[in-house]
């Protein structure tokens, strides 16, 4: 079973209702429970209507109004849908735990107690306890031994409620044992046999519990109310003696329609639209904000994890272990299906629509694996070379393979580099930022322009030279040449071995061919060029003998990061040394990068 | 009043003092059973007030007409008390309040006045006892009554008062936008008669008190104050309801401040809500504001005075109380500490990471305020700016560890441990000696493996689990480092013996970890689940993954060994797939992790067939 479970019942109107000629107002159907608000008049579509009528899916949604009609859920139905499963859960050796949500006469003891010949959840779940308990005792598979705790928690105070006379009651201590898990320090524990045992300490509890007569209610409960099974079971496990401790916790909440003294009705319970009226309560409003901001947001990003000191807790704290992952926990609320009790009702709803989130789960971070996924992807681009090649003595990632992204890499540092110089020399590039495909920067103490189309830098070697030139090279084509040239040149140049007419760059379909003009000196990455050549990214470009270039290729660039990022292309440069052993044991080598 | 005898109006001031001393006073001691006792005898007299002051005003022959306390009664309205008004009322508008209606010291607008009030202290009563549908029709009586005068210091109070009662109200009945509208209206009231008038307002009470009883003009103003002081900290919880946590925020802020300026607040609980303002603050990385609170939670804290010694809380029950509470506080207010310090390492690291030169530079303008405190809230940018972060955390780590131990307060002693271990790592990242940061990493596992392996998985299961993964990754971290440390120191040949050793030892260390976490997952039978949890449905199967990578890690000379190792991480990387193919619905939070399986699934055994393949030739 799901570790929390949350369901949803209405009981039959009540005399009260009755001679008050209320109006129905809840109707379920599968597992979701709707709620009309009378006070919208009917007949209106849309916004109207969502505002008339508001449904809310949970687990199970049991309509019990009606005795005699057919979807009328009975104790049984009850039991077998929620209470079987925490029973096989805790022997099986979870931590169980059953909330009990709900505004005073909405029928939260009969779900829970139920009335004699008609017994409730945990009169049901007892005896199947102590039924299994029997048979099991009776093969003689394991022993058993249950002892049970009552207590309450009054104003953030925990009372034993089945306290013997002398000893002191109030405000117990609630701690953690490292071995033992969470406790109530000086709790009385109380040895039982069946569920007449549980019953009796039950109703003795129950009287000492703190309730309260208001002209509103008669006796209604002030008080978080938590009954606790301890249960043991001791087996031989393949003849090792082994020993299984469940908790069974059965707790009744506060009703909602009570704060206690500080305002708040505990176990971040409580939320909706209530303004706590004391400034003593401040504290957790700024909790709240706090906690919003914490869990709010894009779930995939890395939640902010900060400490934020609750006030209302000690139910929270004492549950821990049955909130906290290896329990199984329902929920049930119940309601009044009267239009008088609308708000109460709708409040009830609306909370046991959130009780799932309420669970606090402790999440596991991880680290990101980005590393680990990248020695992955180069290892399979490893055996899938391997596998391309047969069984022949494998030639790995050659050195040609990775020379282009080694060259991004150098690259890069050297447009770092350049942009150190760029710093001390900047004034120029205010004008130059005026074009709409530059933008300039700032990266760390550096300066980066940045352009979107295709370029060449200007490297010159003139210590006197203080600017800095960039060349667009346009869609289409760029001629290169001196002043004095028969036809306009688009870029003038003038230095040794310079010719009138040099070169042009062709930009088409976002690739840039150099194309020499008659016999002109132009090198490519130091290498002599006479015919038509491509360029790529970084390319280092010496037109006649002065006139050096760097081809920046923006576009280029990026899909070539963006590779890099997504490890298609290996960027760690491995020494051949490493691939040589790499034969071996492929997967045990890899170098160090920073970050 | 002059129709009315000096005796007659000494007896309603005498009710109204009664009335105020049971609201107040006696109530604070009715008993659980009956816990509106005395609120009811309020009422009572409150009533006899009204009763009283309508009867003065028959004899005045001034007939009022359309509000009557006495038609409102108690408890009929069904089982909640409350029946849902058909609609919401909107508030009027301060502009009619300061320029329309009666002057508020003319008769006739005392008499409004003192007439509202009545009706709001029952109207207080009543949502006091849980009856909000007659609180409410007192409450807008008030109203009705202050809507027939002009804002005056003779009533801008109740004016005030009124509103933010009203607020309550329609706020604990999810009509947020309706409270909204009260409250606002009451901040700008209060702005507007603090811009145009000032002077110290009367308050309720100055009503029924006879001269010799009046209130001083200080405490008029204290009273006022605290007035408004709930009006802001209202609207903060009606702007968090409306999810506008920003402006939340901001009203909180000033409630703080106020009651730091008006003098009325208890120093620790002050300190801690400072405290908890700086982690929202320090979730929006706005870590200027954040120091400034904490360091604000840290001074008044002080103010609070010494923690009571252990021998004088054994005498006493209070002193026991106290020194609990302001040892767990300071406690607290440290972890606040500590959160800052590890957020802003995280922060930097991320972006340090992610791409560097994107650092906010926006702080930098804030230079003044970081030279004033001892620990930075700029984004520290190399090693000695995150290790003076670290040593800040760390202090604070011992401090809150020296309350939250580990008997007796297991998760938080643990939670502390946690950060603890997240500062190292943090701060490992800066560190650019390989062995030191290796170093780093021992000590985060010499902290948590005891701890880890002390507790009961029964009852901190989900906390072993952070722990067995976190250790996990450390190891994993730890072992790479060793690696990278060998392959610099000696380039030409492979690995010596002993580094082997080593890095064979960390991968297992590893992968135990990793694998007692996903033993943690089994029932307790030790049966594997057929359906993964959605909350540890991805690092179960990270889990399996980062396994299956470290077994095809692990460093073996014999081709046999080799074989074993290979194919228990086959086995890993199927069981990654093999979960995906049968639970479509694990796909998207394992996407990459997967398409790696997969193909590792692919290529593996080819990669084990060529091993085998050499195994009877070296026989």
């Amino acid at each position: 079973m799901a570790s929390v479970r949350v369901a949803v019942r209405v009981r039959p109107m009540n005399r009260r209702e009755k001679d008050l000629t209320a109006k129905c107002i809840i109707k379920m159907e599968g597992n979701k429970t709707s709620i009309t608000n009378l006070k919208i008049p009917d007949g209106n579509a849309g916004e109207v209507l969502r505002d008339r009528i508001k449904t809310f899916t949970y687990d199970f949604s049991y309509d019990s109004m009606d005795s005699k009609s057919s979807p009328f859920v009975s104790q049984e139905k009850v039991f077998k849908d929620l209470g079987s499963d925490v029973l096989r859960a805790a022997f099986e050796g979870y931590n169980a735990c059953v909330f009990a949500y709900g505004q005073t006469g909405s029928g939260k003891s009969y779900t829970m107690m139920g009335n004699p010949g008609d017994a409730g959840l945990i009169p049901r779940f007892c005896e199947g306890l102590f039924t299994r308990i029997a048979a099991t005792t009776r093969w003689d598979e394991a022993s058993f031994r249950a002892e049970v705790s009552y207590l309450e928690i009054y104003n953030e105070r925990v009372r034993d409620l089945l306290r013997r006379k002398s000893t002191q009651t109030y405000n117990l201590r609630v701690r953690e044992h490292p071995k033992d898990g969470p406790y109530v320090e000086d709790l009385s524990k109380h040895l039982v046999q069946n569920y007449s045992d549980v019953e009796e300490l039950m109703e003795a509890g129950n009287i000492n519990r703190t309730t309260a007569s208001t002209s509103m209610n008669d006796v209604s409960s002030r008080s978080h109310a938590i009954f606790t099974i301890n249960f043991t079971q001791a087996k031989f496990d393949s003849e090792m003696p082994s020993e299984t401790v469940s908790k069974i916790h059965l707790v009744d909440l506060a009703g909602s329609e009570r704060a206690d003294a500080t305002g708040a009705t505990g176990v971040r319970l409580k939320e909706g639209g209530n303004i706590n009226k004391s400034l003593v309560t401040l504290g957790n409003v700024i909790s709240a904000l706090a906690d919003m901001s914490q869990d709010g947001g894009n779930t995939n990003l890395k939640k902010k994890a900060v400490f934020v000191p609750y006030r209302d807790s000690v139910l929270t704290w004492l549950l821990k272990d049955s909130l906290g992952g290896n329990s199984k926990t329902i929920m049930i609320a119940t309601v009044s299906p009267a239009d008088v009790n609308y708000g109460e009702t709708l409040s009830t709803l609306r909370y046991a629509n959130r009780a799932k989130n309420i669970i606090n789960k402790p999440t596991i971070n991880e680290d990101c694996n980005v590393r680990l996924i990248r020695e992955l992807r180069n290892e399979i681009a490893r055996l899938k070379a391997l596998l391309v090649q047969g069984n022949q003595i494998a030639l790995l990632d050659s050195p040609t393979a990775l020379s282009m992204e080694e060259k991004l890499h150098q690259n890069e540092a050297r447009v770092l580099e350049l942009t150190k110089e760029w710093t001390n020399k900047w004034n120029e590039t205010q004008n130059i930022l005026k074009e709409e495909t530059l933008a300039l920067r700032k990266e760390g103490i550096g300066v980066v322009l940045d352009s979107e189309l295709p370029h060449l830098i200007g490297i010159d070697d003139d210590l006197l030279s203080t600017g800095i030139i960039l060349y667009h090279l346009k869609e289409g084509q760029t001629y290169v040449g001196r002043e004095d040239a028969s036809t306009e040149q688009d870029i003038i140049l003038h230095g040794l071995d310079l010719e009138s007419e040099h070169c042009r760059f062709e930009n088409q379909n976002g690739k840039v061919t150099l194309v020499p003009l008659g016999g002109a000196q132009c090198s490519v990455n130091g290498v002599q060029v006479t015919e038509r050549s491509q360029l790529n990214q970084g390319a280092v470009i010496l037109l006649g003998r002065t006139n050096m270039f760097r081809f920046n290729h923006p576009k280029e660039a990026a899909k070539l990061r963006e590779k890099r990022k997504s490890g298609v292309l290996s960027t760690f440069s491995l020494s051949m040394t490493d691939l040589s052993t790499s034969c071996e044991n492929l997967s045990t080598v890899m170098l160090y990068n920073p970050g | 009043m002059a129709s009315v005898s000096s005796d007659e109006w000494r007896a309603i001031c005498d009710k109204f003092t009664n009335a105020q001393n049971l609201t107040v006073v006696d109530s604070q001691n009715d008993p659980d059973n009956d816990p509106f006792r005395s609120k009811y005898k309020a009422r009572e007299l409150l009533r006899e007030i009204y009763c009283s002051l309508k009867s003065f005003e028959a004899g005045e022959g001034e007939e009022e007409t359309g509000e009557s306390g006495e038609t409102v009664e108690t408890g009929e309205t069904g089982e909640s008390g409350e029946q849902l008004p058909v609609e919401a009322p909107v508030d009027g508008q301060t502009e009619e309040a300061f320029s329309q209606g009666f002057c508020g010291d003319s008769p006739a607008g005392l008499r409004a006045a003192k007439l509202g009030a009545v009706e709001y202290y029952l109207g207080v009563n009543h949502v006091d006892t849980e009856e909000l549908s007659a609180g409410q029709e007192h409450l807008m009586n008030c109203m009705k009554l202050l809507g027939k005068c002009r804002v005056s210091s003779e009533n801008v109070s109740l004016f005030i008062h009124a509103r933010n009662q009203l607020g309550i109200l329609w706020a604990g009945r999810d009509e947020t936008e309706t409270a909204q509208g009260f409250l606002e209206t009451a901040e700008s009231i209060y702005q507007r008669y603090m811009k145009e008038d000032g002077s110290p307002p009367t308050d309720m009470a100055d009503y029924f008190s006879t001269e010799e009883n009046q209130l001083t003009h200080q405490e008029r103003t204290k009273r006022f104050e605290l007035a408004y002081t709930h009006t802001m900290y209202y609207l903060a919880q009606v702007y968090k309801n409306l999810g506008e946590t920003e402006r939340a925020a901001i009203y909180c802020h000033s409630t703080l401040q106020r009651q730091l300026k008006l003098n009325q607040f208890s120093p620790m609980e002050w300190a801690l809500n400072a405290a908890t303002l700086s982690q929202y603050y320090i979730t929006k990385g706005r870590y200027m504001e954040g120091r400034h609170c904490l360091s604000a939670a840290t001074v008044i804290s002080g103010l609070a005075g010494e923690v009571p010694s252990e021998a004088a809380a054994q005498e006493s029950e209070t002193e026991s109380e106290r020194r609990e509470q302001l040892r767990q506080k300071r406690a607290e207010i440290a972890r606040c500490w500590i959160k800052y310090c590890l957020n802003i390492l995280q922060d930097s690291k991320k972006l340090l990471e992610d791409s560097i030169g994107e650092l906010d530079t926006d702080h930098t303008f804030d230079s003044i305020a970081s030279l004033e405190e001892k620990v930075r809230c700029l984004l520290p940018m190399d090693f000695t700016e995150a290790r003076a972060i670290f040593l800040v955390g760390q202090h604070y780590v011992t401090q809150a560890k020296e309350y939250f131990q580990m008997d007796g307060y297991v998760t938080d002693h643990i939670e502390i441990l946690q950060d603890h271990s997240s500062l190292f790592r943090s701060l490992a990242f800066y560190e650019e000696d390989l062995d030191r940061r290796c170093k780093m990493h021992k000590r985060r596992v010499d902290m948590m493996e005891p701890v880890c392996m002390e507790l009961n998985s029964k009852y901190y299961l989900m906390i072993r689990r952070q722990m067995m993964f976190e250790l996990a990754e450390t190891y994993n971290e730890m072992m790479d480092l060793k690696l990278t440390l060998a392959n610099r120191q000696d380039e030409t040949e492979s690995l010596d013996n002993h580094t082997i050793k080593k890095f064979n030892n960390l991968c297992s260390a590893s992968a135990k970890y990793f694998q007692m976490f996903l033993d943690s997952l089994c029932s307790p039978e030790g049966k594997q689940p057929e359906h993964l949890e959605e909350e540890v449905l991805r690092p179960a199967l990270v889990a399996r993954f980062r396994v299956a990578r470290l077994y095809s890690r692990l460093i073996c000379t014999s081709p046999p060994g080799q074989v074993e190792n290979l194919d228990k991480s086959l086995e890993h990387y199927k069981y990654v797939v093999d979960y995906c193919d049968s639970h479509p619905e694990a796909v998207a939070t394992v996407e990459t992790e997967l398409e790696l399986s997969r193909e590792m699934v692919g290529l593996l055994p080819l990669k084990i067939n060529r091993i085998k393949a050499k195994i009877p030739a070296n026989n």
